[in-house]
């Protein structure tokens, strides 16, 4: 069965690059254009890995992530952190990952594959 | 590329637009030209963690910055401030931001940098971000201090970058 992925971004390019990045390495792909969206789809949907956008509108994404269960999250990040606040981060509960934007396409899909296998 | 320093005695308020490539670099080299100055940073897209990183590993000495970090809360739980910093609740809380600036003017910094406009475009439209930055570049011309405001020259916030033009004294395109 395909494994499934949750892009979450609230710039429609990168939700439709990674979205293609992400079907052509063989994954089912969702999309959620917020957080909030991203909570209203989990109530139905059970993805193997989200990607979220660090920085989007609407509810602040520390909020967002502390409400979701059970399900890995890796941070697509274009905010800059020292590596003590990215090392926090990937110390929060479901966070596996800290991908820094711009990224290079073929990093991207090797660390996805790592994550939740292919 | 421009002395920043050099336009800045002929300007009081400037735009510089700069390509994603070389923002970091950007950012670095003014800061080291105006070394020495009480500056007023206000970031909306690196933490002042990160920043402090960043300065301290080209050697620029922070003693004299106060920090505006609109970014940190967004990712982790912050105090109100610390020493060298405030922190304002998200880069989208465009009166918070107003309030600090003001409250920033009246200790007569020497400039005053904003990290950037960009960033605001995320998080409220056009129209308030414009009116914004109109009300923000008035109470810098009211005072003495200068001020730079970064952008990336992206094509899709052209009419930002437009309007903005018509409130600073000087638009440079680093990439001209």
């Amino acid at each position: 069965m395909k494994k499934t992925i949750l892009i979450v971004d609230d710039e429609e390019d990168i939700r439709e690059t990674v979205r293609t990045i992400m079907e052509k390495e063989g994954y089912k792909v969702l999309v959620a254009v917020s957080g909030d969206d991203c909570l209203k789809q989990l109530k139905t949907e059970k993805p193997d890995l989200i990607l979220m956008d660090i920085m989007m509108p609407g509810t602040p994404v520390r909020e967002v992530v502390k409400k979701i269960r059970g399900v890995k999250i890796a941070y697509l990040s274009v905010v800059r952190t020292s590596e003590a606040e990215k090392e926090e981060l990937l110390g929060q509960k479901n966070v596996v990952d800290f991908i820094q934007k711009p990224f290079d396409v073929r990093d991207l899909a090797k660390r996805v594959k790592k994550l939740v296998g292919s | 590329m421009s002395d920043i320093y050099q336009e800045l005695q002929k300007n009081q308020v400037v735009l510089l637009l700069v390509p994603s490539a070389e923002y970091n670099q950007t950012i670095v080299k003014n800061m080291k030209k105006l070394a020495g100055k009480n500056v007023c940073y206000i970031t909306l897209n690196k933490t002042f963690d990160s920043l402090k990183e960043l300065f301290n590993k080209n050697k620029i000495d922070t003693k004299d910055i106060v920090f505006i970090d609109a970014i940190s809360s967004t990712i982790k739980k912050t105090p109100g401030q610390t020493e060298g910093a405030y922190f304002i609740s998200s880069p989208g809380a465009l009166t918070e931001i107003a309030i600090s600036v003001d409250k920033f003017l009246r200790h007569n910094f020497d400039y005053i940098i904003f990290d950037s406009l960009t960033n605001l475009l995320i998080y409220e439209k056009k129209e308030p971000v414009a009116k914004f930055v109109s009300s923000i570049v008035n109470k810098i011309k009211a005072s003495k201090t200068k001020a730079i405001f970064y952008a990336l020259s992206l094509k899709e916030q052209s009419d930002l970058i437009e309007q903005t033009s018509m409130f600073v004294d000087k638009v440079i395109n680093i990439e001209k």
